[in-house]
C-alpha cells in the first residue's frame, strides 16, 4: 500500500513535468519564429456552392486567405476593406468556417463577394491546422505556405503594417 | 537612473533570501534563538527592498517614465493614474514583478505575526525565500522589467491595451495573484514539517488561517475574473473552459479540498498524508497556471508573449519544487501515517469521500488542459476540448459530492453515527426538494437530467440546512456559520448554474433606427446612433428603449469603441440588470440597407452565480475572523 502511494507521488508529476519537457523543446511548438517552413497542411474541401472539390493545389501562387463566416460581425467590418483589396487586383480566397452553407450564401448576397473561391470549411479542420481560433483572420499565401498570420480585422493600418513589408519584400502580386 | 536603484534593490534582495534560505535549511543549527533572529531580520529586510524596489517602479510609471522600456511598451500620457499604475501587470514582466512581490507580502506577514518560539517557523521562511530566488533570478535574467530605452527615450508610450482598461482587470489579476501566492504558506510549512520530521507538530494548526485567507482571494479573484470576461471581452457568460480558467480552476479544487481535509488533520491528525499530498498539489498547481500562461504553449486571451527559455526554466523550476516534495513526503511517509482508522460515517470519513472527488475533478481538468497538446505532439493535430467533456465529467461527480455533503450534515467527528434515512430533516428536505424539483420540471417542460439533477442536489444542499437554521433558532442547536454559509452558497450556485443553462437565450437581429423588434417578452426601440469623440478613443453609441411584458421601459445603451493608439476596436456591452435576468445588447455593424446588427441575450440568474461564489468567499473571511478572535 505504501510502496504503491510512493510511485503514484513519484510517477504522476513525473509523467507530466516529462510531457512538458518534450512539448516545450519540440520545435513546432514554436512555429511564429519560422512561417517561411509553415506548409499548409494537406486539405480536401469543397468550395461553398458545393460545386467542386480543391485541395492544396489551390493555393499554389500567391494568395490573401481570409477566414470568415456569416455569425461573425467583425467579418462585416472588416468586408468594405476585403472589398477595395479584391477590386486593386489583389487574389482574396475566402475561407468559410464552421458556418451553415445557406447562411453564407446569403450574406454574400447581401453584403457582396470579394472571393475568387471559397472554400467551404464547416468542421473548421483547415482552420485549426492553421492554427485559427476565431474570425475574422487573415493569412497571407506563397506557394503554399503561409507567410504571415494576423488575428482580427484586417483594415488600411494593419495591411500596411503587417501585409505590405512583406509583399514588398517578396515582390508578391 | 532611478530604475537602476529599482533595479539594483531587487537584486539585493535576491541576495538576502538566499541568505535566509542558507540559514534555515542548509545550516545545521538553525533553531537556535540567534540564528532565527537573524533569519527574521534578515528576510524582513530583503521584502522592504523588494518592495521599494516595486513602489520606485509604480512611481516611474506614474510619472510617465518612458526610459524603462516595459512602461514605454505599456503606458501613455492619456491614461489616467489608476490604469497607468494598473499597466504594470497587464503584460508578463511587470505582472510577474508582482507575482514575486505578493509572495514576498505573505511570507512577510508570516514573519511578524508568527512567533518566533514558533519551531517550523525558520525552515517555513527558508523555503518560502529559496522559492523566491528561484523566481527572482527567473524574472531578472528571462523577463527583466527594468530593462531601459537609452540614450533617447521615447515621447509618448504605446498604451495598455484597451480591453484592460477597466477597473475589473486592474483589480482581478493582483486578486488572483494574492490567490495563487499565498498557499505558500501551507506549502512552506508543510515542507518545513517533512524536513523536520517530528510527527508531534501540529503544523495544520499554524496554516489554517492563512490557508483559509489564500483561498477567499483565489475565490474572489476567479468571480472577478468570470464577470470581466463576461462585461468587457463581450463573452457573454459566466464560465468558457478556456485553459487559464481551468489552470484557476485546478488550484481552487485542490485548495478547497486541501481546506477540508486540513480541519480533520487539525482536529484528529487523521488524512495526514492526504492533507501534505494536497498542500504540496495546491503549491504545485499555482505554479503550474503561471508555467502554462507565460510559457506560451497554449493560445488564449492570457496568454503571454512565446518564449521557449521561459517555460524551460520555470517547467525546471516547478520540477525542482515537485521533487524535492516528493522526495521528502516518501522519505517521511511512515512517520506521518496516522494509526487510527477511520470511523464509518464520521465526519472525517465524508471529508475522505470529498477529497476523493475533488481529486477525480482535478484530474480530469488537467487532463481537459494537457490532451490537446499531447494529442498534437503525438500526431501532429490540433484538437480542442470544450464544454461537452468537462459537462460530462463534473455534472455527475459534483451532484455526487453534493449528496454526499447533505448525508454529511448529521455526522459528528470521530463517531460514526446509525442513519436514519427517514428522520426529520433528512425527509423534510428530500421532500421539499424533490417538490421543487418536479414543480420546475413541469413549469418549465424540462426533461434534460443534468440540469434536474443539479437542481435537486442544490436544493437538497439548502433545505437541509434551512433546515439547521431553523433547529438553531428554536432550540439552539450549534451551528458553524462560516460552514452553513459556505455549503448553502455551493447548492445557490448549483440551482443557479442549472436556471442559467436552462432559460438563457440569445439572438442576432438587424434592426432600424426608430424601429421596433420583438424578442421573447421584451420590445426593444431603436432610438438613437451617433458618433463620440473621447480622450483616447472614438466611439459609435446606440440608444436602445427596451420595453419588458410589465410594461417597464429603459434604456440600453451600447458602443464600439476604436481606440487612436492602437488603432483596436472593442465592444462595450450595454447591460441592464434585474434580480433575476440580465438583458445584455452588444451591437455589431450597419448594413447596407441602413439597419444594424444587434446582439440580444437574456441570462437568468447570472448575478446569482457570481453572488454564491462571493459568499463562498464571505464564508471564508468569517472563518480567518472569528479564528483570529479566538487566538
Amino acid at each position: 500500500m505504501n510502496l504503491l502511494l510512493k510511485l503514484i507521488v513519484f510517477i504522476v508529476p513525473t509523467t507530466f513535468l516529462l510531457l512538458f519537457f518534450m512539448i516545450l523543446t519540440n520545435e513546432d511548438t514554436y512555429p511564429g519564429a519560422d512561417y517561411d517552413q509553415f506548409l499548409i497542411p494537406e486539405f480536401e474541401l469543397k468550395v461553398l456552392d458545393n460545386t467542386i472539390t480543391v485541395n492544396n493545389d489551390l493555393l499554389n501562387g500567391d494568395y490573401v486567405l481570409n477566414v470568415w463566416a456569416s455569425w461573425c460581425i467583425t467579418c462585416i467590418i472588416e468586408h468594405p476593406y476585403l472589398t477595395s483589396l479584391s477590386k486593386n487586383g489583389i487574389p482574396v480566397i475566402g475561407l468559410n468556417y464552421k458556418d451553415e452553407q445557406e447562411d453564407a450564401i446569403i450574406w454574400l448576397k447581401k453584403y457582396g463577394n470579394p472571393y475568387q473561391t471559397i472554400l467551404h470549411d464547416y468542421k473548421g479542420n483547415l482552420a485549426l491546422d492553421l492554427g485559427v481560433t476565431g474570425a475574422p483572420e487573415t493569412f497571407l499565401i506563397s506557394d503554399g505556405k503561409v507567410i504571415a498570420h494576423y488575428q482580427g480585422e484586417v483594415n488600411d493600418q494593419i495591411w500596411n503594417d503587417v501585409f505590405l513589408p512583406i509583399i514588398k519584400d517578396r515582390k508578391m502580386f | 537612473m532611478i530604475i537602476e536603484i529599482s533595479h539594483f534593490l531587487s537584486v539585493l534582495a535576491t541576495g538576502l533570501f538566499l541568505l535566509v534560505g542558507y540559514f534555515s535549511i542548509l545550516t545545521p543549527s538553525s533553531n537556535s534563538s540567534y540564528i532565527s533572529n537573524l533569519i527574521v531580520r534578515t528576510y524582513s529586510h530583503g521584502f522592504f527592498f523588494l518592495l521599494s524596489s516595486f513602489f520606485i517602479y509604480v512611481w516611474l510609471a506614474i510619472t510617465d517614465n518612458f526610459s524603462v522600456q516595459y512602461i514605454a511598451n505599456h503606458s501613455n500620457t492619456e491614461l489616467p493614474i489608476f490604469y497607468k499604475i494598473s499597466s504594470i501587470w497587464s503584460a508578463h514582466e511587470g505582472s510577474m514583478f508582482l507575482w514575486i512581490v505578493f509572495l514576498s507580502l505573505w511570507g512577510f506577514l508570516f514573519n511578524i505575526r508568527v512567533k518566533n518560539s514558533e519551531v517550523l517557523k525558520p525552515k517555513t521562511m527558508g523555503v518560502i525565500s529559496f522559492i523566491l530566488v528561484g523566481f527572482l533570478i527567473f524574472l531578472l535574467a528571462t523577463s527583466n522589467p527594468f530593462v531601459t530605452i537609452l540614450p533617447i527615450p521615447p515621447l509618448n508610450g504605446a498604451d495598455i491595451n484597451p480591453v484592460l482598461q477597466d477597473p475589473a482587470l486592474a483589480i482581478h489579476p493582483p486578486t488572483l495573484y494574492l490567490g495563487y501566492v499565498g498557499f505558500v504558506i501551507p506549502f512552506a510549512s508543510a515542507i518545513a514539517f517533512l524536513l523536520y520530521g517530528d510527527s508531534k507538530i501540529n503544523w495544520e494548526a499554524l496554516v489554517k488561517t492563512w490557508s483559509v485567507s489564500a483561498w477567499v482571494f483565489l475565490t474572489v479573484g476567479i468571480t472577478l475574473g468570470s464577470w470581466w470576461a463576461y462585461y468587457e471581452l463581450g463573452w457573454g457568460g459566466y464560465w468558457f473552459w478556456d485553459p487559464v480558467e481551468n489552470v484557476a480552476l485546478m488550484p481552487w479544487l485542490a485548495a478547497t479540498a486541501f481546506i477540508h481535509s486540513l480541519g480533520v488533520s487539525i482536529k484528529s491528525s487523521q488524512l495526514r498524508i492526504w492533507t501534505i499530498l494536497l498542500s504540496i498539489l495546491v503549491f504545485s498547481l499555482s505554479l503550474f497556471g503561471a508555467f502554462i500562461v507565460r510559457s506560451g504553449i497554449i493560445d488564449s486571451v492570457h496568454a503571454f508573449a512565446n518564449d521557449p527559455d521561459r517555460g524551460l526554466y520555470l517547467l525546471g523550476f516547478i520540477g525542482l519544487i515537485v521533487f524535492t516534495s516528493v522526495f521528502l513526503f516518501i522519505l517521511r511517509l511512515s512517520r506521518i501515517q496516522s494509526l487510527s482508522r477511520i470511523k464509518k460515517f464520521s465526519k472525517q470519513s465524508f471529508i475522505s469521500i470529498n477529497n476523493i472527488l475533488f481529486g477525480a475533478l482535478i484530474f480530469s481538468v488537467m487532463l481537459g488542459v494537457t490532451y490537446p497538446l499531447i494529442y498534437e505532439f503525438l500526431f501532429d493535430q490540433k484538437i480542442s476540448v470544450g464544454a461537452p467533456f468537462y459537462n460530462a465529467i463534473f455534472i455527475p461527480i459534483v451532484v455526487l459530492a453534493a449528496i454526499f455533503l447533505f448525508f454529511s450534515v448529521d455526522s459528528k467527528w470521530s463517531r460514526s453515527i446509525n442513519f436514519k434515512f427517514i428522520s426529520a430533516p433528512i425527509s423534510f428536505s428530500i421532500l421539499f426538494s424533490l417538490a421543487f424539483t418536479l414543480f420546475v420540471m413541469q413549469y418549465f417542460e424540462s426533461q434534460n437530467i443534468s440540469i434536474l439533477a443539479s437542481i435537486f442536489a442544490g436544493s437538497l444542499i439548502i433545505f437541509r440546512y434551512i433546515y439547521e437554521i431553523i433547529n438553531f433558532i428554536f432550540s439552539k442547536k450549534f451551528i458553524n456559520p462560516f460552514s452553513v454559509i459556505a455549503h448553502m452558497s455551493l447548492g445557490l450556485l448549483l440551482i443557479s448554474i442549472s436556471f442559467n443553462s436552462l432559460l438563457s437565450t440569445e439572438r442576432a437581429l438587424s434592426i432600424d433606427l426608430n424601429s421596433t423588434e420583438a424578442y421573447k417578452d421584451l420590445k426593444i426601440s431603436f432610438k438613437d446612433i451617433g458618433v463620440e469623440n473621447n480622450a483616447n478613443y472614438d466611439s459609435i453609441k446606440a440608444t436602445f428603449l427596451v420595453e419588458d411584458q410589465t410594461g417597464r421601459t429603459f434604456n440600453l445603451k451600447p458602443e464600439k469603441r476604436r481606440y487612436f493608439t492602437r488603432g483596436q476596436i472593442t465592444t462595450e456591452t450595454a447591460i441592464h440588470i434585474t434580480f433575476l435576468r440580465d438583458i445584455y445588447i452588444t451591437i455589431g455593424d450597419q448594413l447596407d440597407d441602413g439597419s444594424w446588427i444587434v446582439n440580444i441575450q437574456i441570462n437568468y440568474l447570472i448575478r446569482w452565480i457570481w453572488l454564491s461564489a462571493l459568499l463562498m468567499g464571505l464564508a471564508g473571511v468569517i472563518l480567518v475572523f472569528s479564528n483570529r478572535v479566538k487566538t
